[in-house]
């Protein structure tokens, strides 16, 4: 078992070093985000212990994956797999576990413990293999995966638009065209395997401009009720809403031009430190967008040109 | 054709290919034998310009990979794509668009289900059926046979004896020598990088009992079983 957990540590230590970052530091990272996060949430509701609890449960939940568990049942005898399953549900609570009892929530401790322990007789798979519908099955694939995992987003996004325009607060509109435009931008976060961008027999820049096109339209589709409505309802604001989007449509094509920027690797830490900045001060996408975009092309000639 | 020449790949200071020349004919299939490692995929990865490389790979398109398939040893699908979307896809990106895709199943595949949910078999089969909807001129199947079950194994054989009759070119890897004997023209067989031997039809059945000798040699005994 210490064997097992060694070499999960060490798996761990290997991704944090691929990423670009030192131990010490992204292990010190790593517990400041929890605890800023945690607190964060503490300030924000009431619920906040419920809101932790499920957060916590569905950490946990990831260690109940079927093909993985087979594979430990394989190694271990069933006492031993029991134990070491225990074990692990503990240490995956455990950040939870020690910041509850910060707060002095000790009952909540007690039925996290027991829900993490009695979620090691069970094994499932979170993913549901119903093939969801999709408006976008005649262009695969980001925009079809991607739906396939947030469609529940869209549905809140225009319930917010209602709920925005029937008390008239034009920043909640405004949040669920971001939202979506958050949703669609986590649909290009990850690279796809190179066999993907091999297949298209176009030169870089037009499976760029392709790429952009199909991203651009969908986003607008998926976020044109939200656009029609609030249009309609805050015409005043429309000069507002009309920056909101050309600044979504900004995001989109940087994280186009990012993503292959560092094919067929994933966006490393420097590449995220740029869209962070980015975030923080919009007018710097002048700058960045034409420099993802020609490392972005020299990236995709090797395999395209 | 497609016209390899002094093809050589370094992965930092290990050499996978060692200065390879080959050449690949219309209306022929070849077979690329040898063991694991031996550099049959990455020969692939070389050929369909997956991996840069030294030396020289030439054909008669502007650009091979174009008119190229490529089916992997292990494809790749994404979570929630279906076996239908996935065919599709491989077929928007060559452009082309693909009327009645279930009647071209001809693997019997669940094609409204997602394609990563498929068993290995399955897997293969469909990756295969959606390289061959994309009327490529030639064609790279980096062990078509494995995991997929017997009845599918003739029908895949059957598929490369008709892309032969179609004047495509045709390069095989396999661990099944009977398949390789029954579907190729020609069957070079790789090691540590190189090609050490060219095999014509007429000499298969030398080959399957060279290769026997050459590769067992005396390495059960050294297990020692008991």
């Amino acid at each position: 078992m210490k064997d097992y957990f060694q070499l999960q540590f060490k798996i761990l230590n290997r991704k944090m070093i691929e990423f670009g970052l030192p131990l010490l530091i992204g292990y010190s990272l790593i517990i400041i985000v929890f605890i800023l996060l945690s607190n964060h949430l503490f300030l924000k509701t009431e619920f906040a212990i419920y809101l932790y609890g499920l957060i916590a449960l569905s950490v946990v939940s990831k260690l109940s994956h079927p093909k993985r568990n087979d594979f430990l049942k394989s190694i271990f005898n069933k006492n031993k797999y029991l134990k070491f399953r225990v074990v692990e549900n503990l240490l995956y609570s455990m950040p939870f576990i020690c910041f509850s009892i910060y707060k002095g929530q000790f009952l909540f401790v007690f039925v996290l413990i027991f829900f993490a322990i009695i979620m090691t007789l069970f094994n499932f798979s979170p993913n549901i293999n119903i093939t969801i519908p999709t408006p976008f099955g005649k262009n695969p694939f980001e925009f079809l995966v991607g739906f396939r995992k947030t469609f529940y987003v869209f549905p809140i996004a225009y319930l917010l638009t209602f709920i925005s325009i029937s008390v008239g607060n034009f920043n909640l509109g405004i949040f669920s065209i971001l939202l979506i435009g958050g949703v669609c931008l986590s649909y290009h976060s990850k690279v796809e395997n190179e066999y993907y961008v091999w297949n298209f027999n176009v030169s870089s820049k037009d499976f760029l401009i392709e790429k952009i096109k199909t991203c651009l339209i969908n986003f607008t589709l998926l976020s044109l009720p939200v656009t029609v409505a609030l249009s309609i309802f805050f015409f005043n604001e429309i000069d507002n809403l009309i920056l909101i989007v050309l600044l979504c449509y900004a995001y989109l094509i940087k994280i186009i031009f990012a993503k292959y920027s560092a094919f067929p690797n994933e966006m490393d830490l420097s590449q995220g430190v740029f869209i962070g900045i980015s975030f923080m001060f919009p007018p710097i996408l002048l700058v960045f967008i034409p420099i993802f975009y020609f490392r972005a092309i020299k990236k995709l000639n090797i395999i395209l040109e | 054709m497609i016209k390899i020449k002094t093809l050589s790949k370094f992965y930092g200071k290990n050499q996978v290919l060692n200065t390879i020349d080959l050449e690949f004919e219309k209306g022929r299939v070849y077979g690329i034998v040898g063991e694991n490692g031996a550099g049959k995929t990455t020969l692939f990865r070389c050929i369909s310009g997956l991996e840069t490389y030294d030396g020289q790979i030439t054909s008669d398109f502007n650009k091979l990979k174009d008119h190229l398939g490529l089916l992997l040893t292990e494809p790749f699908f994404f979570s929630k794509i279906t076996g239908k979307e996935y065919i599709q896809f491989l077929a928007n990106s060559r452009h082309l668009k693909l009327s009645n895709i279930e009647d071209k199943n001809i693997f019997n595949l669940p094609l409204n289900q997602y394609a990563s949910t498929y068993s290995t078999g399955m897997k293969k089969k469909l990756a295969l059926t959606a390289i061959l909807l994309q009327e490529n001129d030639a064609f790279i199947l980096d062990e078509p046979f494995n995991g997929v079950d017997i009845q599918s194994n003739i029908v895949i054989a059957e598929i490369i004896k008709k892309l032969k009759k179609l004047n495509k070119t045709v390069i095989i890897s396999s661990h099944i020598f009977s398949t390789l004997a029954e579907t190729c023209d020609e069957i070079y067989l790789m090691k540590n990088g190189k090609i050490i031997k060219k095999v014509a039809k007429a000499d298969f059945n030398n080959l399957e009992k060279e290769m026997k000798e050459f590769t067992v040699g005396n390495r059960i005994d050294r297990l020692e079983l008991k």
